[in-house]
């Protein structure tokens, strides 16, 4: 089975360790990645992709040494495999101007300040992380149970996302 | 190359496709050798899913487009095998819009309505309303409602309606009441049984169908209903009893309410008024003779030209079961066609067993496959080897082949016992409610009693009709 991949991008280890710990509740069903700089981003990316596995979030920082995080969401929003992941803006530090160009240009899916609420935070991966197995049209099965279930039930009565077989 | 599970899966299919060449097998023609390449590659890709089940269908079609079809890579080989003609590439094709599929397309478009315009939950409110608030009864009139609805839509379908709906309630019960179990078993477990009432319930009646329609024998609607819904309420009955003695409720009184009004909208009448019309016809079939498959493009036509139904609701029907259906059918073709069918059943000598024997050898085996893999997929496996036996006569005289198929076609939808086995037990699992164990327990004895009750049902009451 193809896995769906969570990414996060931080360059302070002990903010990466936080999100490492906060995501740790869906790692049985979205195994995490990480990447210091956007460099490092790239290379893990493009090794998900290679084995068939899907992106479905990433979460990213905005200032990091070397390029910043929205330039990255940016052009991972203009290629055909990451479009429909779903990308979040974690940061303290990104100005007005970064943020529009994030929403216009990457078309974020969801900002996160820090410091964050935990439970707000896997709330928020749970609900991305729906929405994009209902726009890619993966099959849900294996992910009901933790994500928003009535939503893909739903999906499922509606749209016929699991049909008999 | 990664030496992967798919991989394995890959490989062990084209070896199934090829060795049937490369060994002689006596008393088979090569296009019979043909055909059991493209069998063994079919059974083993549905077993192992390197790829998705429906893409193994059409992976058979073009399969036999090109190798056993006339106008095929090997048309004048196989015109030279004595006593044998090739197929036409139309006869494959043409199972993609053969009758059985377009009575399916039918209760799509039927379906996709309904549920478009909400008639699906008003139908539940109104079935619910009689059986009051014990529990119990609560619990019979949810399955009631399943299984009606699940005869006419996606047993999947229906169950995510029905626990989209229940959910919420029975998550104020105390954790600790079983009463919490029942119903969300008994919904997964009504919508498989439902499927059975009706032609177009589930997918593995089209394959029965089909196959008994090549043979010349033509089932009505009315007939299959006349047959299936006995059989369908016995089992209902059986299941609620025994999901009432395994979980016993603590709960004296249960309400379900469903809300929402009835839409009535000039689309939502028209939906409601071809609805009504279609299943009116469908059941009468007796009557007016107008077979259920001319019926079903009534649907098909009228919805779109009402503008109930719109391109994006089209576009949503679930096509990859006609895909699968329609692969089905036409691996059957040529299992019957090529004498392949007739070979594979002469392997053993059928001679010994008696009518019931081959209906508890054929349901178990078809319960046993349909418990790990897709139902049709079992039916389409073992319905041309029930083909197989009458043709070929090895059966004795008191065979009878439209009674054992129909036994296959039933038995596949009874086999509820993992999370895997269908994908409404699978929409039940994820409530959390149930453990795998809860399902395995209650789903094992009542899919038992499945087997056992369709079995006594094919000895004696399907006779009365065929």
């Amino acid at each position: 089975m193809k896995k769906i991949y969570i990414l996060c991008i931080e360059d302070e280890p002990e903010v990466l360790e936080a999100i490492e710990r906060d995501m740790g509740v869906l790692e049985d069903s979205f195994p995490l990645e990480t990447a210091e700089n956007t460099t490092e981003a790239r290379q893990v990316i493009a090794e998900i992709l290679e084995q068939g596995d899907h992106i479905g979030l990433i979460l990213c920082d905005h200032v990091m040494p070397g390029e910043n995080g929205v330039d990255l969401l940016v052009e991972l929003n203009k290629q055909e495999k990451t479009r429909a992941s779903r990308k979040v803006l974690v940061t303290g530090q990104a100005g007005l101007d970064a943020t529009i160009q994030a929403v216009n240009e990457a078309e974020l899916s969801h900002y996160v300040a820090k410091p964050w609420d935990p439970e707000k935070l896997i709330a928020a991966a749970k609900l991305l992380l729906t929405e994009y197995i209902l726009e890619t049209g993966l099959d849900p099965k294996p992910y009901m149970e933790v994500l928003d279930g009535a939503r893909l039930l739903k999906a499922i009565h509606e749209k016929g996302l699991i049909s008999d077989s | 190359m990664k030496l992967n599970k798919q991989t394995i899966a890959l490989l062990l299919g084209l070896i199934g496709l090829v060795a049937p060449l490369l060994m002689p097998l006596e008393g088979l023609n090569f296009a019979g050798q043909i055909t059991l390449g493209i069998f063994l590659m079919a059974a083993v890709f549905w077993l192992l899913e390197p790829i998705p089940i429906f893409a193994t269908s059409v992976v058979v079609i073009l399969l036999q487009v090109f190798f056993l079809s006339g106008q095929g890579l090997l048309g004048d080989y196989l015109g030279q095998i004595e006593g044998y003609s090739p197929q036409s590439f139309r006869d494959f094709y043409g199972t993609l819009a053969s009758p059985i599929i377009i009575l399916f397309l039918g209760g799509f478009c039927l379906a996709a309505a309904s549920v478009k315009y909400g008639l699906d939950r008003n139908l539940t409110r109104w079935l619910l309303r009689p059986f009051g608030t014990r529990s119990q009864y609560v619990c019979l009139g949810l399955m009631v409602a399943t299984a009606t609805l699940s005869a006419f839509m996606s047993n999947t379908a229906t169950t995510a309606m029905m626990i989209t709906v229940v959910i919420p309630i029975i998550a104020q019960l105390d954790k600790a009441d079983p009463f919490r179990k029942v119903v969300a078993l008994c919904i997964p477990f009504a919508a498989n049984i439902g499927g059975i009432a009706t032609p177009i319930g589930t997918p593995p009646n089209a394959i029965a169908l089909a196959a008994l329609r090549e043979q010349g024998i033509e089932i009505t609607f009315s007939t299959w209903m006349m047959v299936a819904v006995p059989l369908v309420a016995v089992m209902l009955l059986v299941a609620w009893r025994l999901l009432l003695w395994i979980f016993p409720p603590a709960t004296e009184r249960f309400e379900v309410k469903f809300e929402g009004t009835l839409d009535k909208s000039p689309a939502a009448i028209g939906a409601y008024c071809v609805f009504g019309l279609t299943v009116l016809l469908w059941v009468t079939e007796a009557l007016h003779g107008i077979s259920s498959t001319v019926i079903a493009f009534i649907p098909i036509a009228l919805l779109p030209a009402l503008s109930v139904l719109d391109k994006s609701d089209i576009r949503g029907f679930s096509w990859e079961v006609l895909w699968l259906v329609a692969g089905g059918i036409s691996l059957g073709l040529s299992l019957e066609q090529t004498g392949l069918a007739a070979w594979l059943v002469d392997l053993v000598s059928w001679g010994a067993l008696s009518g019931f024997m081959l209906f508890a050898v054929f349901g178990a085996v078809g319960f046993g496959l349909a418990l790990f893999i897709s139902n049709t997929v079992a039916a389409t496996i073992l319905v041309p080897l029930a083909v197989g036996l009458g043709v070929s006569g090895a059966a004795g005289a008191d065979f009878n082949m439209t009674i054992l198929i129909l036994v296959i076609a039933v038995t596949v939808s009874f086999p509820m016992v993992l999370p895997i086995s269908t994908p409404p037990n699978a929409i039940a699992m994820s409530t959390g409610i149930i453990q795998t164990k809860d399902m395995a327990r209650s789903g094992l004895i009542i899919g038992l009693c499945g087997f056992g009750v369709t079995l006594a049902f094919g000895v004696f009451y399907f006779p009365f009709f065929f």
